[in-house]
């Protein structure tokens, strides 16, 4: 019988590809020995904030510190109140709790992005920004956020860690809101070799805010404008995504492929619903996210056969332990839930190859045929 | 002649068992607490001879994140010394409770009898640095902790293997925060950091803060930050840790020339007392000397790369003016502040540059 081994992740595949490429450049960094901001770091900041459409980039340690770094140059805090959704990795909601505000949620469309027509019932007197993530590299309904944000004076917060390169009316996401947050770790799209994140924004202030923010507060070697993080982007890691830069249109070009393939092939299983492109919006597909009849199972099935899959994520975040004092119960946010027992990402590496996708999609028609 | 302060080109004048390790990682992609963060932990424990040891991003995020994990936060009040890199205060600020200074003594460290009349209902910790390499007068802080019921977190990021009494620092504190900065004595590609601690509950809480307070994969617990210590960087300091202790007993050995060369030269300079029941680990070299901006100048022309650590006190920063401190509140520091010097001390120094150093700084007073 015909087996074929599909990891969910394949990074070495990736790796081996490039290998040599990011080899060399963490030579060039060990040769002049700037571990600490070095100019690759500036360097990548240009080309990503080109790449964005923004006139800024800051590279910070994380994704999760771009974003609790942006709350804190944007002076929300303690008393504040910040919408989101609750079906994302839980960094969009902690980033704002460790910045002292609260989390408020509000709940998700079919396209797994927050639900536009739900954020004026949420927005009170102590709301001062909404958070979208654009959630498995998909934009979210970007004009109606910005119109309700303007209306009642609040920030926009872009999560774009799943997001790079993703389009939005042919303007990129990161470049849309207050400010743009990604996150480069392994696992993402254009990812480093450990943790890196950064923070892109047309506003020239609060450029320099998180410029000071992600280094001591410093704004010189003895000078300290205000107490700071250390939340830098290593050397290393910025040299090694100037690499990933080279290649980041390609690579999203085959994951929109794969994408592509298999809302082609997996219409002839009904009980498959394959995410949609919209006319106006390019979805990068960080995650491929089917939803599916007896999804456990499915996993199961398709795990026996070699093919890994994964599911972001099985516990919304308002029904997290960590969440229990917000309020929040089963039943709160019903489209979130109902996707959180449904959703399964597949493969959707650019690795990948047409016959492997071939076979996870008859693996998945053969699941439901067998009954 | 030149004395270089970074010292990185020497010591990483042969990269290539540092290049293969990393091609390995790359082509097993282990990147987010892998393998190798694990064994630089247990390897640094070992060193220190504390029973665990969590990897963080930052020197800066070790303390932060002991304190939160203490439960320290908006309205607590925890003291340390103005005499430190800004990361110290940074690290309680970061944490919502506010920094109270108290003077340093002629170490560099928190003068221990100035620590009480500091503490009020609000005091949670007390947060001592082991400023230079040198330990603080841990016992005492302890014995005061101890009075107060306050938590103690050690800045050892200066620190790595310094003692009192055989003593390592790190086993006073619930915690101690140690830096792998560039610089540091045990140092990255990088930023990265690591605490220790001797408690199982705290260490078990830790790599909650440190990894978005996920219990497993899709259980999170608290809201915690993203302070991982890369694996990339666990590789290199996993390499180092195994010579931690000749790069220290280098430091100490360089550190013992230069205040045998320079002792004659009393009063104009100042060597701080140096008490044989420590360890010392000199981080940096530092004396306080006469005619400091001069000397400086002087030893900058004549090729040496001496530095002030630090030059502006951390109560007279813009960043601490809401804390209402002003000039003259801590004396001792302000005038350390005027008059001290840090001289080039790392491993790779040579005989004939500390030779050198020790003539050119004769050579600017007898002139």
């Amino acid at each position: 019988m015909h087996f074929t081994k599909i990891p969910f992740t394949n990074l070495a595949l990736q790796h081996a590809n490039i290998k040599n490429e990011l080899l060399n450049a963490v030579e060039e960094v060990i040769t002049h020995g700037r571990f600490i901001l070095g100019s690759e770091v500036s360097e990548f900041e240009e080309l990503f904030a080109l790449l964005v459409g923004t006139k800024y980039a800051v590279g910070v340690n994380s994704g999760t510190d771009a974003l609790l770094l942006s709350l804190k140059a944007l002076n929300v805090g303690s008393g504040d109140e910040v919408i989101t959704v609750p079906n994302s990795f839980v960094a969009s909601t902690s980033c704002i709790a460790l910045a002292g505000a609260k989390p408020v949620f509000v709940d998700v469309g079919h396209d797994f992005n927050m639900n536009v027509d739900l954020i004026e019932s949420a927005i009170t007197n102590k709301t001062k920004a909404i958070l979208p993530v654009h959630l498995t590299g998909r934009p979210c309904d970007m004009d109606n956020i910005s119109a309700i944000a303007q209306k009642y004076g609040l920030f926009v917060i872009e999560d774009s860690a799943q997001s790079v390169c993703a389009e939005y009316k042919s303007r990129k996401t990161g470049g849309l809101g207050t400010v743009g947050c990604f996150s480069f770790h392994p696992l993402k799209t254009l990812n480093a070799c450990g943790d890196g994140g950064i923070i892109t924004t047309n506003d020239a202030n609060l450029y320099q805010d998180l410029k000071l923010l992600r280094n001591h507060g410093l704004l010189n070697r003895d000078e300290c404008q205000v107490w700071g993080y250390n939340s830098r982007l290593d050397t290393i890691q910025a040299t090694m995504l100037k690499v990933g830069l080279r290649y980041i249109e390609e690579w999203t070009d085959k994951r929109r492929h794969w994408a592509h393939m298999y809302q082609d092939l997996l219409r002839q299983v009904p009980q498959v619903t394959t995410p949609i492109d919209k006319s106006y919006e390019k979805a990068v597909y960080h995650t491929f996210v089917i939803q599916a009849d007896r999804r456990d199972d499915l996993k199961s099935y398709l795990q026996d056969n070699g093919i890994g899959t994964n599911i972001h994520y099985p516990i919304p975040i308002h029904l997290q332990k960590v969440s229990r004092d917000l309020g929040y119960s089963y039943g709160s946010f019903p489209i979130s839930e109902k996707q959180s027992e449904s959703i399964l990402s597949l493969p959707v590496y650019p690795e990948l190859d047409s016959s492997q996708v071939q076979y996870i999609v008859e693996t998945i028609s053969h699941f439901y045929d067998k009954g | 002649m030149e004395v270089k302060y970074s010292y990185l080109q020497e010591q990483f004048s042969n990269i290539d068992p540092y290049i293969e390790d990393i091609r390995k990682l790359v082509k097993q992609g282990d990147f987010t607490l892998g393998s190798a963060v694990d064994r630089f932990e247990e390897k640094f424990a070992e060193l220190c001879g504390i029973p665990y040891a969590v990897g963080v991003s930052t020197g800066t995020d070790a303390l932060a994140l002991s304190l939160k994990m203490l439960g320290v936060g908006h309205g607590d009040e925890v003291i340390t010394t103005p005499n430190t890199f800004i990361a110290s205060v940074g690290a309680i600020a970061m944490t919502g409770a506010t920094p109270v200074f108290v003077d340093n003594n002629d170490s560099y460290t928190i003068d221990p009898s100035l620590i009480e009349p500091a503490i009020n209902d609000k005091t949670k910790a007390i947060l001592p640095v082991h400023l230079t390499g040198k330990p603080a007068d841990m016992p005492e802080i302890m014995s005061i902790a101890k009075n107060h019921n306050l938590v103690v977190v050690e800045d050892a990021a200066q620190a790595i293997l310094a003692s009192i009494d055989g003593k390592h620092v790190g086993s006073w504190g619930e915690t101690a925060g140690f830096s792998l900065h560039p610089l540091k004595n045990l140092n990255v590609w990088g930023d990265g950091g690591i605490i220790l601690t001797k408690s199982r509950d705290h260490y078990e809480k830790l790599r909650l803060y440190r990894n978005h307070g996920l219990s497993y994969r899709d259980e999170v617990v608290l809201f915690g930050n993203n302070c991982r210590l890369d694996s990339l960087q666990a590789i290199i300091a996993g390499r180092l840790v195994h010579q931690a202790k000749t790069i220290t007993s280098q430091r100490v050995s360089n550190a013992k020339s230069l205040d045998l060369g320079l002792r004659d030269l009393a009063p104009k300079i100042h060597i701080p007392d140096r008490p044989e029941n420590m360890t010392q680990v000199y981080h940096t070299y530092v004396i306080q000397v006469e005619d400091r901006d001069l000397l400086l100048k002087y030893l900058i022309s004549q090729g040496i790369h001496a530095k002030i650590h630090y030059p502006i006190p951390l109560h007279l920063q813009p960043a601490a003016a809401h804390l209402g401190y002003k000039k003259g509140d801590f004396p001792v520091c302000e005038r350390q502040c005027q008059r001290i010097l840090t001289l080039p001390v790392h491993q790779h120094l040579t005989n004939i540059q500390i030779e050198y150093m020790i003539e050119t700084i004769h050579n600017f007073y007898l002139r």
